[in-house]
């Protein structure tokens, strides 16, 4: 590779390239700078004493933080963010392996093609969207799944789904898979799909590897790179989910649906604790930032080898 | 081939779970949209009937129209500049490889998976400070602060594939960089760039949390206006899914047209970013 590094300039050179480099670079450091910047202004939005309509950027200290973790709606928010950064990854993942392998190993002519592009057009679709069709589908009196049930007998197991407190938040995450399933499998197979590995399961395979053994032993170990991708972006959604909670059910029950995202808008522009909301705002980047850790280590290998 | 029929088994079996799964809400989606509200109620929308209602699509067409307007004027702008702006710095990250690229990568892979959230306080502030409130300019700020970053990555894994060769040859016979970079590099990346177009207008088109946040009667996008809809015509299932159907068409037919490219967006930013 030539480039800046293995090429001795002279200093003029030099100059003119820092230059040219600054054209290309500048638009992209001021945008991110803006970004840290406003980060920093969350923060520093945090520990003041801003409550009410007004700006308040007078020091408070850690008070809202303490009030924070002193309401119950909070940890409510903490269990159903855990549930869905669990429960919304977990099966996704396993399911998206599952499949990809089942459309490389068994793929009858023209069902590849046919189910990529059915389980993927959920991810041009908005959260809005698919959470206003499956408040439909939900819907416990005249919705689609009650109807289908009633209509094939099975009445008695006709559900309230997101109107039952003690499962709704299931049922929401329900709805995530479904939009993110195409796209994990998407990404699975195109990790799948290199020279190497495809060697590997040959050989495997003329020793007389079972199928099973040679997704888990073979397959699985070698698909690291694609499936801490998978799972980084799938943990980042989860974590970040807003709209689906806002549109099916706005935390409710009561708020039992509640999630941080949700909890910091609604203290933000409902409650006017604006200091409290900025607080939830760093909880959530802080869980986003410790998440994408390994990932940005990962990539940061890979782009600069 | 006795040996293969349980796999052939599992697979029809696969698609045909997949199949209702993903059909099916569509399905119901476009059935319902096309009732009357007696019809829902009577649970009268599992099957098609003679009198199919396509005046609720008028009816639903008015009263998003606005918001089209507004999410187009937004998702437009936005993607012209962050493609424009991000070849720029996906130019600088895949060429000019120094110590501080390096920092510059760690910095926008942070930030490619910053939550909005974090950004909502202060960019509200500064909306109301510069008077933007009322125009689509504080939305575009907004979007723009994280689309550009997102089209840089996503470019600069593109640009990688760009042999060097050519700007070699391009630089021997004394072209400057930014020649090189007009009228070579993007040139040859224009697929790449049709990618990150595609990638970032889904994107924003289908952004919700700022578009609530900033929304205002001149600036409620389309999905905001989805939401409304869902929330005033509470019981008018067809009215909202006829709204939904009209809200998805853009995207979905650049999903459909252009699947190609979204398909190699997401990989881009997925696997190399």
């Amino acid at each position: 590779m030539i480039g800046a590094v293995d090429r001795p300039p002279r200093p003029s050179l030099l100059r003119a390239r820092a230059g040219e480099a600054a054209i290309f670079a500048l638009p992209l450091v001021i945008f991110l700078f803006l970004l840290y910047a406003m980060l920093g202004w969350t923060f520093y939005t945090s520990v003041s004493n801003w409550q009410g309509t007004a700006a308040n950027y007078s020091f408070g200290g850690l008070k809202w933080y303490r009030l924070m973790f002193s309401l119950d709606r909070f940890w409510v928010d903490i269990g159903n963010n855990l549930r869905w950064i669990t429960i919304g990854v977990v099966p996704t993942v396993v399911a998206a392996v599952l499949l990809a392998y089942l459309l490389e190993i068994g793929t009858i002519k023209g069902v590849e093609p046919y189910l990529r592009t059915l389980i993927l057009y959920p991810a041009a679709m908005s959260f809005i969207v698919t959470g206003t069709i499956w408040s439909w589908m939900y819907q416990p009196d005249r919705g689609v799944l009650n109807t289908i049930l009633r209509g094939v007998g099975l009445g008695s197991i006709a559900s309230g789904y997101t109107t039952d407190p003690d499962s709704a938040t299931y049922w929401l995450i329900l709805i995530f898979v479904w939009q993110y399933l195409g796209m994990s499998v998407l990404i699975v197979q195109a990790s799948l799909r290199t020279a190497e590995l495809q060697e590997m399961v040959e050989s495997a395979t003329l020793d007389g590897a079972s199928r099973l053994r040679t997704l888990l032993h073979i397959i699985v170990p070698n698909i690291r790179g694609g499936l801490l991708v998978v799972v980084s972006l799938l943990l980042i959604s989860a974590l970040k989910v807003f709209d689906i909670v806002y549109v099916v059910t706005f935390g409710g029950p009561g708020y039992a649906t509640d999630v941080l995202a949700l909890h910091m808008l609604i203290a933000t522009f409902q409650q006017h604790l604006v200091a409290l909301g900025a607080g939830l705002a760093m909880v959530i980047f802080v869980l986003a930032f410790v998440i994408i850790i390994p990932y940005t280590i990962y990539a940061l290998q890979r782009w600069f080898d | 081939m006795r040996k293969n029929l349980p796999l052939r088994i599992l697979v029809l079996a696969t698609v045909v779970v997949v199949s209702v799964v993903y059909i099916l809400p569509v399905y119901v989606m476009v059935l319902t949209s096309l009732k009357t509200p007696l019809e829902i109620t009577q649970r009268q929308y599992l099957v098609p009937t003679s009198s199919l209602q396509f005046g609720n699509y008028t009816t639903a067409l008015r009263l998003v129209w606005p918001s089209l307007v507004n999410s187009s004027i937004i998702a437009v702008t936005v993607t012209a500049v962050s493609v424009f702006l991000g070849g720029l710095g996906g130019y600088f990250l895949s060429r000019f490889r120094w110590r501080i690229s390096k920092v510059l990568f760690v910095l926008l892979a942070i930030a490619l998976y910053l939550p909005y959230q974090a950004l909502l306080i202060p960019l509200v502030q500064i909306v109301n400070k510069l008077h933007l409130a009322l125009s689509h300019a504080g939305l575009i700020l907004g979007y723009l602060i994280l689309n550009v970053p997102l089209a840089s990555i996503l470019m600069a894994t593109f640009f990688f594939s760009v042999p060097r060769e050519l700007e070699e040859s391009a630089e021997v016979d004394g072209a400057s960089r930014l020649q090189i970079f007009f009228r070579i590099v993007s040139v040859v990346a224009l697929p790449g760039y049709a990618s990150a177009a595609i990638l970032v207008f889904i994107s924003v088109w289908n952004e919700f949390l700022l578009a609530l946040t900033m929304s205002s009667p001149y600036t409620t996008t389309v999905q905001v206006k989805l939401t409304e809809i869902k929330g005033s015509y509470v019981a008018l299932y067809n009215l909202q899914m006829a709204a939904a159907l009209i809200t998805v068409l853009v995207p979905l037919t650049f999903f459909l047209l252009l699947g190609k490219y979204f398909i190699r967006g997401i990989l881009a930013g997925a696997l190399k970013g």
